[in-house]
């Protein structure tokens, strides 16, 4: 049902354009109109793309609005020392500070984060059994972090490890991985032959 | 029902509801307290007013009288911004607040409208409430306004207040000389059990210590998501469960400390020895019984040592005591050796003064019987207890000095110890590798007093 | 003494220009013209009718759930904006206001309690309204718009739940959302874990899932975005649809019920808008009384170190927490809702049934009604199994199984084709073979022309399973349970995907009958990757890791 105004408002009233005094003659011959550039529906064409442009770009900047530039999240990034200063096998050496273990095999570096996955106990490194066995509930974890025995749901994490140009290991704690297959490979492993 | 009906009805209810809703909050469970306090203050003042013979003093009390009748019945709390404490235990013990109370002294012996105790102390005088708030000292919920979450023993606050002795727990956070604390004597006595039973042979602290099982140094900041909720039912006090409801919890972490010490480990974390639920047999916890060897004032004393073991906690500078640095032995040979057993922990497996090696989870040992397949699980995990630590005096008469040495530098691995059941568990623990750890002359000293105390010298010399 | 005279007193009120300028209308008398008044008079009123079909007013048909979601909403806001003034959304905050509501607020637990169980209540209330609107063919044609823009509402109530979620910063908030927003880190190119995400570039620094958190793990910038779309962004958007979805209701002549010439009307004022209110107050009241007998609940705060174990998604996404069991976050996360959501909206335009508008009809719509109710079954069967059978560790814990007990570790689980699949060359084979099984279960239903008979066809496969799992027991390779999933969950897919399907859409056209295929074969596939996973301890059918696609 349309809503009819029921109170239109009046008419302005109609004000007879004022004479001037002294009619002029019939006012000298306008040129005649100019031919339009373009035609209306092209004049309206482009001003309403024009505004979709602008919609679209609008709508493009409030996505990249969207995205923080700088994040106060603390680095978890640290400089673990140059490679060529670590033994084959596990190393303890950043155990205390940053939780992590150092692992180097004959092809190269991953570091695991030293968290059981059970409740977030820190796991022992057995070197004679070859294992780390977790002190809270008995969970015990293959060198490459995967679970024999105990509650541990899943393997342990390994963190992003990569060679710096210096030689040297950055490990990245906050990139993890933990399934077989992909924390192998780079990121996760970093390759240095051993000599 | 018409809707005439049910127009007035909806109305009436939503007005009763109103007034449930509202009374259930106003009527909030600090109020009768704060209430009473107000009451008994008066009525203690008046009584003294009438028996002043004194006029001027007489109306004095008169005047406090009123003042306590007429005063506000409000939230009130104690806020110290340096340790970020909010807390509103003034509210209900109003004897403890300056503000009400300004000698906070008065004669009621009953919480919470008695004053605190010993506010003439040193101890009270040195931390003023209004700069250190309550929570600091006792622990928990200082937010809370109703009794029991106050006082934190609900679930999901996992700060509760300390019981007992376990306080001077908070004593250790800011104190770094507590071991001479007047005040702090039983957290003290804690470090020195701790340090005289062996406990830091297996558990350093803020890495002082062996690596055997975990550290320490941070153990009051332990979520409870980390402890399993399987063990906490296992743990006895006086033979009785711990409760665990909404209301009302005693599940938390002092309790959880002193159990390691009142209750056999092993019994509360027996984990899966003969593979049940694994692919392997897992042993339980390899921590050692100190049932028979710790009072239960001796584990209170522990647990409040360990209750103020925190990293979370963030001490500001000003507020923080240091401790004085740890002064080197003097003695040697022999006597140092034996100083030497007891500063590393050595007792915490091997006993106290070497005298009999602890429980070594289905390793060999005195008493035992040979395993037999047709064995049932329950004689043979009696059979697997008696497993124990080599008890050194049988042991060192074996080794040269040398021998001896070297033997403490590289340590033994698990795999070396002969199981009672070869298709048993794996005994936890482990003689760790000392190289390092133990410096060269305390090794000496060590091997020294060690080989004094063999029972016969079967070094072959 | 002058006695008050109280009619006339009331009379000289109600007439001067004071009151007249403010309540136009001066005294109501009980007329048609007056009653068209209250209408049409006031703002709130009159996007309502002046008159309105008495069929359309019946609880029975309607349920009323429309009203008393937009009830619940209202106490939401109302709830909401009055929390506002006590909580400020930081981290070292937002916990401590939640303590001080609880303790320190006059009616601050009652408010907190009001408005989570006014949340919970509201999303049951949107999902009824929805299933009503469905029964009764209210979204047919010429209403196909307005039930797109309501199941827009419903993803919205969803996400507004979701984003309150995280407010309280305690540990069920943190982790519900790390479990929410890691299924947005696997949406398929826009996300860095999702299938193709890392070959576009999409890294933990500006995938989707970044600019959902305001960083790359639940913290302080996800709490304020979360705040902020919660409180603002949200509300705008659902008002603003809520506006379209009203006047679309109005413009379609109100409650759904086909035209009967010469039927009676009734006027709204009284008859509508006392049914309006008593469900409004019925509804307050209702949670007044929930608010006072039951506290919202609050876990200990935060801890980003300490991972709650189980960690479980809200109660409404713990369903397809639990489809996480069976497949991949990128289908179970983000495929599946997708489909739900646009298969939904689709609805109206696949539908050409023009039978059971604005009413229940049964036997009238076996297709429509059956597999939709079958969609919302599973949804609350999913529901339940994520939210009271799974334990610790996400483990099968039947509901007397206490949460205490061990549970030995899951068997080892296999996967059928792909490079660790079973046999050789078996993505070769995996990839042609499912693309004929799905392309054969798409087309063979439109394709046989004879009407199959139900019984007979159903039988016939029943028996064919039977027989299969009967040599698999004979030889020792398959159990009873087994059996059971079996033919209870093939079966299931079998009937309502196949025998169902042929039996009443093959004669529909084929762009409509390749859109209900594609939605009707996607929810089978639920149930057949629970029967695989359940009973054949199978992880993948098809695994393709080189692009991180696992099916």
């Amino acid at each position: 049902m349309s809503e009819t105004n029921p109170n239109p408002a009046p008419e302005p009233a109609k004000v007879p354009a004022p004479v001037p005094a002294a009619a002029a003659p019939a006012p000298v011959a306008a040129k005649p109109a100019p031919k339009p550039d373009m035609s209306r529906g092209d004049f309206l064409w482009a001003g309403w793309s024009m505004l979709a442009a602008f919609f679209a770009a609008s709508a493009a900047a409030g996505a990249r609005f969207m995205f923080p530039n700088v994040i106060y999240e603390p680095s978890q990034k640290f400089n673990a020392g140059a490679a060529a200063t670590y033994d084959l096998g596990v190393s303890t050496k950043w155990l205390n500070e940053q939780r992590v273990w150092i692992v180097r095999t004959p092809s190269g570096f991953y570091a695991m984060w030293a968290r059981c996955t059970h409740l977030g106990c820190t796991p022992n490194w057995w070197g004679d059994q070859n294992r780390f066995k977790c002190p809270c509930h008995g969970s015990n974890y293959t060198l490459d972090g995967d679970v024999i025995a105990g509650p541990a749901p899943m393997p342990l994490w390994r963190a992003k490890v990569e060679l710096a140009a210096t030689g040297d290991l950055i490990v990245d704690k906050a990139i993890l991985e933990n399934k077989p297959g992909k924390r192998e490979n780079a990121p996760f492993f970093a390759n240095y032959a051993s000599a | 029902m018409s809707y005439r009906k049910a127009f007035i009805v909806s109305n009436a209810l939503l007005l009763a509801a109103f007034f449930w809703a509202f009374g259930k909050d106003f009527f909030a469970p600090w109020r009768p307290y704060q209430a009473k306090y107000y009451k008994m203050a008066a009525e203690s003042l008046d009584k003294k007013a009438a028996d002043e013979k004194d006029e001027k003093k007489a109306a004095l009390f008169k005047a406090e009288a009123r003042k306590m009748r007429g005063s506000p019945m409000e939230i009130k709390q104690i806020i110290s911004g340096d340790l970020g404490r909010f807390d509103r235990c003034v509210t209900c013990h109003v004897g403890m607040d300056e503000y009400t109370n300004p000698t906070l002294k008065n004669e009621f012996t009953e919480n919470p409208y008695k004053s605190h105790p010993k506010v003439d102390s040193a101890l009270v005088k040195a931390h003023p409430f209004t700069k250190f708030g309550c929570t600091s000292c006792h622990s928990g919920q200082g937010l809370a306004t109703s009794v029991e979450a106050a006082h934190g023993w609900v679930k999901h606050w996992e700060k509760p207040m300390l019981k007992g002795v376990h306080i001077q727990g908070s004593c250790v956070k800011c104190h770094g000389d507590f071991e001479t604390l007047k005040g702090a004597e039983v957290a003290a006595q804690g470090k020195k059990l701790f340090n005289k039973h062996g406990c830091q042979g297996c558990h350093a602290i803020n890495g002082w210590g062996g690596v055997v099982s975990v550290e320490l140094g941070d153990i009051a900041d332990k979520p409870f998501e980390r402890i399993a909720g399987y063990n906490f039912k296992k743990i006895r006090f006086d033979g009785k469960e711990l409760p665990n409801d909404h209301h009302h919890t005693e599940w938390n972490l002092q309790n959880w400390i002193l159990a390691h010490l009142i209750n056999d480990p092993a019994s509360v974390t027996p984990n899966d020895p003969f593979a049940h639920y694994n692919a392997e047999p897992i042993p339980p916890s390899g921590m050692p019984d100190f049932t028979k060897e710790l009072t239960r004032a001796d584990a209170d004393a522990i647990t409040a040592y360990l209750s103020g073991q925190t990293k979370e906690e963030v001490i500001p500078y000003r507020y923080h005591v240091a401790g004085k640095a740890p002064v080197e032995s003097s003695l040697t040979g022999a006597a140092h050796g034996k100083y030497v057993y007891t500063k590393y922990g050595c007792q915490g497996c091997h006993g106290l003064d070497a005298k009999q090696g602890r429980r070594r989870f289905n390793a060999a040992g005195e008493g035992q019987v040979e395993y037999d397949e047709k064995m049932p699980e329950a004689e043979q995990l009696a059979q697997m207890n008696l497993g124990a630590e080599p008890t050194l005096p049988k042991l060192v008469g074996t080794y040269t000095h040398d021998e001896l040495v070297h033997k403490l530098e590289v340590g033994v691995a698990a795999t070396e110890a002969k199981k009672w059941k070869d298709a048993g568990p794996m005994p936890m623990v482990y003689m760790p590798a000392w190289k390092g750890k133990i410096s060269k002359r305390e090794l000496n000293d060590l091997a020294i007093w060690l080989r004094s105390i063999a029972e016969k010298d079967e070094s072959g010399f | 003494m002058p006695t008050l005279d109280l009619e006339k007193i009331k009379k000289e009120v109600i007439d001067s220009q004071l009151w007249r300028s403010v309540f136009r209308g001066g005294v109501w008398k009980d007329t048609p013209r007056d009653r068209a008044g209250h209408i049409i008079g006031n703002v709130w009123l009159h996007l309502h009718p002046v008159k309105v079909r008495p069929r359309a007013l019946k609880w029975a048909y309607t349920w009323g759930m429309g009203g008393i979601s937009f009830a619940l909403y209202l106490l939401l806001t109302l709830t909401g904006v009055a929390l506002m003034f006590y909580y400020r959304p930081t981290i070292g905050l937002a916990y401590r206001d939640i303590k001080d509501l609880e303790f320190a607020v006059t009616l601050g637990m009652f408010l907190r309690n009001a408005h989570r169980w006014a949340a919970q209540a509201m999303v049951v209330a949107v999902i009824a309204h929805m299933v009503r609107v469905f029964l009764t063919g209210a979204y047919k044609k010429p209403r196909e718009f307005n039930w797109g823009i309501g199941v827009l509402l419903l993803t919205l109530t969803l996400f507004l739940s979701f984003t309150g979620y995280l407010l309280p910063w305690d540990q069920l908030a943190i982790w519900a959302v790390t479990v929410g927003t890691n299924m947005a880190g696997a949406t398929p190119v826009l996300g860095n874990e999702g299938p193709l995400g890392a070959l576009v570039g999409m890294r933990i620094n500006n995938d989707v899932r970044f600019t959902l958190l305001g960083g790359t793990m639940v913290g302080e910038n996800t709490l304020l975005r979360f705040y902020v779309m919660h409180c603002v962004a949200v509300p705008l958007v659902v008002g603003i649809l809520l506006i379209l979805h009203f006047w679309r209701i109005r413009k379609d002549s109100f409650s759904a019920a086909p035209y009967e010439a010469n039927e009676a009307k009734v006027d709204v004022w009284p008859h509508l808008v006392k049914r309006e209110y008593i469900a409004a107050a019925g509804t307050t009241l209702f949670i007044m009384i929930w608010s006072i007998l039951q506290n919202a609940p609050l876990e200990a705060i935060a801890n980003p170190n300490v991972t709650t174990n189980p960690s479980k998604a809200p109660w409404y996404f713990v369903g397809l927490q639990e489809l996480l069991v069976y497949f991949d976050p990128w289908i179970a996360g983000v495929v599946m809702p997708g489909l739900i959501v646009v298969g939904l909206i689709a609805i109206p335009y696949i539908d050409t049934n023009p039978k059971g508008v604005g009413y229940y009809a049964w036997k009238e719509r076996p297709f429509a009604n059956t597999l939709f109710m079958l969609g919302v079954v599973m949804w609350f069967a999913l529901i339940y199994i994520g939210y009271a059978l799974r334990g610790p560790n996400y483990a099968w814990y039947w509901p007397w199984e206490s949460w205490y007990m061990n549970k030995p570790a899951p068997p080892a689980t296999w996967s059928v084709f792909g490079p660790k699949g079973v046999g050789a060359y078996s993505m070769l084979i995996g990839i042609p073979l499912m693309g004929a099984i799905t392309a054969a279960w798409m087309l063979l239903p439109k394709l046989i022309q004879k009407e199959l008979d139900g019984k007979k066809t159903m039988g016939a496969f029943l028996g064919l399973l039977a027989l299969w799992a009967g040599v698999g027991m004979a030889m020792g390779k398959m159990d009873l349970v087994q059996s059971g999933y079996l033919l209870s969950l093939v079966g299931a897919s079998f009937y309502y995907g196949f025998v169902l399907p042929q039996r009443h859409i093959r004669t529909l056209d084929w762009p409509r009958y390749l859109v209900t295929m594609v939605l009707v074969v996607s929810t089978m596939s639920v149930l057949l990757k629970m029967c695989a996973n359940l009973a054949f301890n199978i992880k993948y059918v098809l695994t393709i890791p080189a692009i991180s696609m696992n099916i």
